[in-house]
């Protein structure tokens, strides 16, 4: 039995976005880049991460953040969601980086440095509000979430049972720098104000904001 | 072209289009994904150049053999964007030149 068998949020946010000729365009002007391998690699990583900046840029959140924060009920649902961004060539590498100096390379880079603090500031988790964001703003929690696809921090979600997301990194070898890793990391895996965000979209219950 | 076509006289040959499954397409394609297809239908009957009235002419006159020469065809003159979508066992994949974007008596 194929993985992807029944219908889904995900599948119908794929047939929506085909049946729309921008989302249709820029989804396979990602798709291409994401899919090609070359001489010696699996993909050019360069040109999938530019192509995927594209697609957030250019298609709107209807259709790119349908795909990207799909709710779900079974596992071919989020195995779908997971291969939104093509994760073998945008996520994945031969070896996981420890966090810290990820977002060291991160910094090295104008769009990934200013996208990584926009994430930090509009995805501030705060327990004490209603949506459990001190910014109380999902869309821009969300805009700032998908603005780091496409570039070294891409995020994606992590296993099929949660909406637990990180970036490909982890905290080994972090040495006395554990604490400070761990939070970093913790701010993608174990955040409620993106959780919340993202299931408001999937659930389409955060009306108001769209 | 196409605004040519709408005015002139092979205003029958136009894009037309229906909402298909990939699956439809019968490529091979396991999928639930859709699409839509536009393709070019109508008659090029009406000689659209002099090229295609001399050799209506010439068929007539049976100086030419008619199965020899072919007449002006309602054909695709430039196609839509690829399409992407991802197959059932997770795998993606593209087609290119499958749906018309603008159509000709060519």
């Amino acid at each position: 039995e194929p993985v992807l068998s029944k219908g889904n949020n995900c599948l119908d946010a794929a047939k929506a976005c085909n049946l729309n000729d921008t989302c249709k365009r820029f989804r396979s002007a990602y798709i291409t880049p994401c899919t090609s391998s070359t001489s010696n690699e699996i993909c050019n990583k360069r040109k999938c991460h530019k192509a995927l900046r594209l697609f957030f840029d250019k298609v709107p959140p209807k259709h790119s953040y349908g795909m990207l924060f799909c709710s779900c009920r079974d596992i071919a649902c989020t195995e779908r969601r997971r291969q939104t961004i093509v994760p073998v060539c945008s996520y994945e590498d031969r070896e996981k980086p420890n966090c810290l100096n990820l977002q060291e390379s991160c910094k090295k880079n104008y769009i990934c440095r200013s996208r990584l603090a926009d994430f930090f500031t509009n995805c501030q988790p705060e327990s004490r509000s209603v949506s459990s964001c001190l910014k109380e703003n999902y869309a821009d929690c969300l805009l700032a979430y998908s603005g780091l696809i496409g570039t070294v921090m891409t995020p994606n979600y992590i296993d099929s049972n949660s909406l637990s997301v990180a970036p490909w990194c982890d905290c080994s070898n972090s040495g006395n720098d554990i604490d400070e890793c761990m939070k970093f990391l913790n701010f993608f895996q174990d955040n409620i104000c993106l959780k919340n965000a993202i299931q408001a979209f999937g659930n389409g219950t955060d009306v108001n904001v769209w | 072209k196409g605004r040519r076509n709408q005015k002139g006289k092979n205003r029958g040959c136009v894009l037309t289009e229906i909402h298909l499954n990939v699956t439809d397409l019968d490529l091979g394609y396991e999928t639930k994904e859709e699409l839509i297809f536009r393709y070019c239908s109508g008659s090029c009957d009406a000689a659209e150049t002099t090229y295609d009235k001399i050799l209506k002419n010439l068929t007539r006159k049976k100086k030419l053999v008619p199965d020899k020469v072919r007449q002006a065809c309602c054909r695709p003159t430039a196609f839509d964007d690829d399409l992407s979508f991802l197959d059932d066992n997770l795998v993606y994949h593209i087609l290119k030149k499958h749906s018309a974007k603008r159509c000709g008596c060519v």
